[in-house]
C-alpha cells in the first residue's frame, strides 16, 4: 500500500464570533491517496471549506485560527512550516480552485498575466518560457485561441470559461494536490459536467496526483469522486466509497443528503429533505451534531457525542446507532 | 466610446450655458449694482475728502447715468445683456474689471501664479500623502499607527482650515508666542534680491502654514477613502486566490489590491483639478495672501461683476473638464469600463 498524499490528523478550526470561539472544524481526519478523487459534501456550513482553507492555511485571522491538529503533506506538517516555506508549497505542490469564478479572478488584470503569475513565481522561467506554457495549459482546460486571449481581462469570458481559467491558473505549476471548492456551483448544469469531466481528464493525466472536490451536491460526487467523506456540523459524519455510499448509505445525514437527489424511479414522488434548516455556527447542539434535525434521535444523541467508528473497508460512520444501521436499511428494503 | 466622450464635450456647452446664465442673472438682480456701488464710492471718498459736510450726496447728471447704465448694458433685459456677455466670451473676451477698468483676464491672471501655485501643491502634498498613509492604515489595521493617525487626521477634518491657520498663527508666526513662522503674505519684501537659496527657503517658510490650512480638510477625506477601498479590496475573493497562489503578502497588496483600490481615488483626481484654482477666501484672507478666493470674494462685495463672471467661466470650465477628465481616468485604471 502506498503512502497517502495528504494527511490531515485531528484539526480544529475556529472562528471568533460574538466574542466566543465558534469550531468551523473539529477534530477532521482524513488521508488522501495518490491518484485517488476525493469528494467532501455537506450542507452550506458544515465547514467544508474551512477544511479546505486550512489545509492551505489561509483561514483569515482575524477572526479565524487553526487551533491544532497536522496536515501531513510530503512527511512535513505544513501547519509547523515557516510562512515563506508554506508559500512554495501553494500553488505548487497544493494549489486551490475557487467557487465564484468572476470574483475570484482578479478584475483589472488580464488572465495571461494572472496566469503566469504562479508559474514565474515557482519556477524561474524565462517570459518566452512562461507565455508558451500558459498558452500551452490554457489551451488544455480548453480554451479556444488561447493565444489571442491572453490580454483579455476575466469580464471578457462567460462564467465557464472563466472557470476553465481558473482551472489552468491552478494546474500551470502541475500540483500534486488540487483543491477545488465548488467549482461548478455557479455554473448552470451542462457547463457543470463539461467542467467536471475536464477536471477527472487533468487527474488521469497527471501521474500520482489527487484531488479533492468540496461540493454540496451529491450529484457531482456520483459523477467524479472515488470516495467521499460527508461533512456536518464541522466533523467527519461519513467516510465511504461513492459506491457504497449511493448503495447503502448508513448515517441517517447521508440519507437525508441522498434523499434530495431526484432519482429515476422517484419521479413523481416528493423529494424528501432534512427537516430544519443548518443551525447558525453557534446553535449547533451539545452531543451529536445532526440531533436537532435527526429522525432517528435517541436521549444520549442529545448529551453524547458519537465517535467516528471505522467500520473496516474504507468505511466510517459517527452515530450512536452505528451497530443499528445497516439493518436499518435492510428493514427498509424488506418493508414494502 | 469616441463618440461617448464627443457626446460629453457637446455637453459641456449647454451646461456651461446654463450655469452662467443663472449667475449672471443673480448679479442683475441683487440690489446695489456696479453703478450704485460706483455712486456709494464717489460719496464716501467726498466724505473723506471733507470739502462740504452738508449733505454729501453727489449729483450724477441723468444723461451720464443713461450713459453708464448703456455702457454696462444694464438698460437692456438681463438676457439680452447676457447674449452680449456670452457673444464677448466667444470672442474670448471677458470684459473690462468695473473697479480696476482693466480688462477682466488681466485682473485674474495677475492672481493666477499664487493660487495655482497653492492649489497644486496643496494637491500634490494631499494625494502624496494621504494615499501612502491610507495604505499604510489599511496593512496595519488596529495598530497603534492607524488609531492615532485617525485622531489626527479626524480632528483636522473636524477644524476648518482657515480656523486652523489662525491658531497656528497665534502660535508660530511671532505674536504672543514662537516666532517660527511669517505672520503672512505670498513671499517677504525684497524677494526678487535674494539669492536662489534664499528665495526657496523664503518661499517654504511662507507657503507652510497656507498649504497646511488647504489640506487639511481634504487629508481625511483621502486618507480614510484609501484606507477603506484597500481594506475592502483585501477581503475579495482575488485576494485569496493570490495567496493560494503562493504569492507574499507584499505581492497580494501591492500587484493586486492595490490597483483595484486606486480606482476611487484616480477618479477623484479628476474632480480635485477644478478644486485647484479655486482658492478659499478665509485661507488667503486670513495669510493675507492675494489669491483668486480673495479676489472673487471681494469683487462679490464690489459688485464687480465683470470680474466675478470671469472667474466664474474660469472655475466653471475646470470642474466640467476635471468630470470628464475623471471619466477618462476611469476607463484607463478599470478594463471593465467601457462607455458608450
Ligand atoms: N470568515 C469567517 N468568519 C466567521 N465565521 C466563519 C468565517 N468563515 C466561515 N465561518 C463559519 O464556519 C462555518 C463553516 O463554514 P464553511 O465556509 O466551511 O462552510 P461550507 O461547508 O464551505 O459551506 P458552503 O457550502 O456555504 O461553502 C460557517 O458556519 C461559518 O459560520
Ligand atoms: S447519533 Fe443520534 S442524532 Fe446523531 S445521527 Fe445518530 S441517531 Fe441521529
Ligand atoms: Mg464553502
Amino acid at each position: 500500500m502506498s503512502q497517502p498524499l495528504l494527511q490531515v490528523k485531528d484539526l480544529h478550526t475556529y472562528f471568533n464570533v460574538e466574542g466566543q470561539r465558534a469550531w468551523a472544524c473539529a477534530g477532521v481526519s482524513f488521508d488522501v491517496m495518490p491518484g485517488e478523487f476525493l469528494g467532501i459534501v455537506g450542507e452550506s456550513g458544515s465547514g467544508k471549506s474551512v477544511t479546505a482553507l486550512s489545509i492551505m492555511r489561509l483561514i483569515p485571522d482575524p477572526p479565524g485560527r487553526i487551533d491544532s491538529g497536522e496536515v501531513v503533506f510530503d512527511g512535513r506538517d505544513l501547519l509547523q512550516l515557516p510562512l515563506n516555506e508554506m508559500r512554495r508549497v501553494r500553488g505548487r505542490d497544493i494549489a486551490m480552485i475557487f467557487q465564484e469564478p468572476m470574483t475570484s479572478l482578479n478584475p483589472v488584470l488580464n488572465i495571461g498575466r494572472q496566469v503566469m503569475e504562479a508559474v514565474v513565481l515557482h519556477e524561474k522561467l524565462s517570459r518566452e518560457e512562461s507565455r508558451n506554457r500558459v498558452i500551452e495549459v490554457l489551451e488544455q482546460v480548453g480554451i479556444p485561441d488561447a493565444g489571442k486571449r491572453l490580454k483579455d481581462y476575466p469580464h471578457q469570458f462567460s462564467g465557464g470559461m472563466r472557470q476553465r481559467v481558473m482551472i489552468a491558473m491552478a494546474l500551470i505549476c502541475k500540483p500534486r494536490l488540487l483543491i477545488a471548492d465548488e467549482p461548478t456551483t455557479a455554473l448552470d448544469v451542462t457547463i457543470q459536467a463539461q467542467i467536471l469531466e475536464l477536471m477527472a481528464d487533468l487527474q488521469n493525466q497527471r501521474e500520482g496526483s489527487a484531488t479533492i472536490l468540496i461540493t454540496h451536491d451529491l450529484a457531482v460526487v456520483a459523477e467524479s469522486c472515488d470516495r467521499v467523506i460527508v461533512m456536518y456540523g464541522g466533523r467527519i459524519q461519513e467516510v465511504a466509497s461513492t459506491r457504497d455510499i449511493f448503495q447503502e448509505p448508513l448515517h441517517p445525514y447521508t440519507k437525508g443528503l441522498m434523499g434530495s437527489i431526484p432519482q429515476e424511479d422517484s419521479k413523481g414522488k416528493p423529494l424528501f429533505a432534512i427537516q430544519g434548516n443548518v443551525p447558525a455556527i453557534l446553535d449547533f447542539p451539545p452531543g451529536c451534531r445532526f440531533c436537532s434535525r435527526c429522525e432517528l434521535v435517541e436521549d444520549r444523541c442529545r448529551s453524547e457525542e458519537p465517535p467516528l467508528v471505522d467500520l473496516g473497508g474504507g468505511r466510517a460512520v459517527r452515530c450512536h446507532l452505528v451497530e443499528k444501521l445497516p439493518s436499518n436499511a435492510e428493514a427498509e428494503e424488506a418493508a414494502p | 466610446m469616441a463618440a461617448y466622450f464627443a457626446r460629453r464635450f457637446l455637453l459641456l456647452i449647454p451646461t456651461f450655458i446654463g450655469i452662467t446664465f443663472v449667475v449672471f442673472s443673480i448679479t442683475q438682480f441683487v440690489p446695489g449694482g456696479p453703478i450704485d456701488q460706483m455712486i456709494l464710492n464717489m460719496q464716501a471718498s467726498a466724505t473723506e475728502g471733507g470739502v462740504g459736510g452738508s449733505g454729501s450726496t453727489v449729483e450724477i447728471p441723468p444723461e451720464s447715468l443713461a450713459a453708464l447704465k448703456e455702457h454696462f448694458n444694464l438698460d437692456k433685459p438681463f438676457f439680452v445683456a447676457y447674449g452680449y456677455w456670452l457673444w464677448d466670451l466667444v470672442q474670448l473676451d471677458l470684459g473690462k474689471s468695473y473697479k480696476y477698468n482693466v480688462p477682466v483676464i488681466e485682473v485674474i491672471t495677475s492672481r493666477f501664479p499664487i493660487s495655482i501655485y497653492f492649489g497644486l501643491l496643496g494637491f500634490f502634498l494631499a494625494y502624496l500623502i494621504c494615499v501612502p498613509l491610507g495604505v499604510l492604515k489599511a496593512i496595519r489595521h488596529g495598530s497603534r499607527l492607524d488609531i492615532a493617525s485617525s485622531l489626527i487626521v479626524f480632528a483636522g477634518y473636524s477644524i476648518p482650515g482657515w480656523a486652523l491657520g489662525g491658531v497656528l498663527l497665534v502660535l508660530l508666526g511671532g505674536g504672543s508666542f514662537l516666532d517660527w513662522i511669517p505672520l503672512g503674505g505670498f513671499r517677504s519684501e525684497g524677494w526678487e534680491d535674494f539669492s536662489v537659496w534664499h528665495k526657496i527657503t523664503d518661499q517654504l517658510h511662507h507657503t507652510i502654514l497656507p498649504v497646511m490650512a488647504y489640506m487639511v480638510g481634504s487629508f481625511a477625506t483621502l486618507t480614510i477613502l484609501m484606507k477603506n477601498s484597500l481594506m475592502e479590496n483585501l477581503g475579495q475573493d482575488y485576494v485569496r486566490t493570490a495567496f493560494a497562489k503562493g504569492l507574499s503578502e507584499r505581492s497580494v497588496i501591492f500587484g493586486h489590491a492595490l490597483r483595484n483600490s486606486l480606482i476611487p481615488i484616480c477618479t477623484g483626481l479628476g474632480h480635485a483639478i477644478g478644486l485647484i484654482m479655486a482658492g478659499s477666501y478665509l485661507i488667503e484672507k486670513v495669510f493675507n495672501i492675494q489669491g483668486i478666493g480673495y479676489l472673487g470674494y471681494t469683487s462679490i462685495v464690489d459688485r464687480d461683476y465683470a470680474v466675478v463672471m470671469g472667474i466664474l467661466v474660469i472655475n466653471t470650465l475646470l470642474v466640467l473638464i476635471g468630470n470628464i477628465l475623471s471619466d477618462v481616468l476611469y476607463v484607463l485604471v478599470d478594463p471593465r469600463i467601457r462607455f458608450s
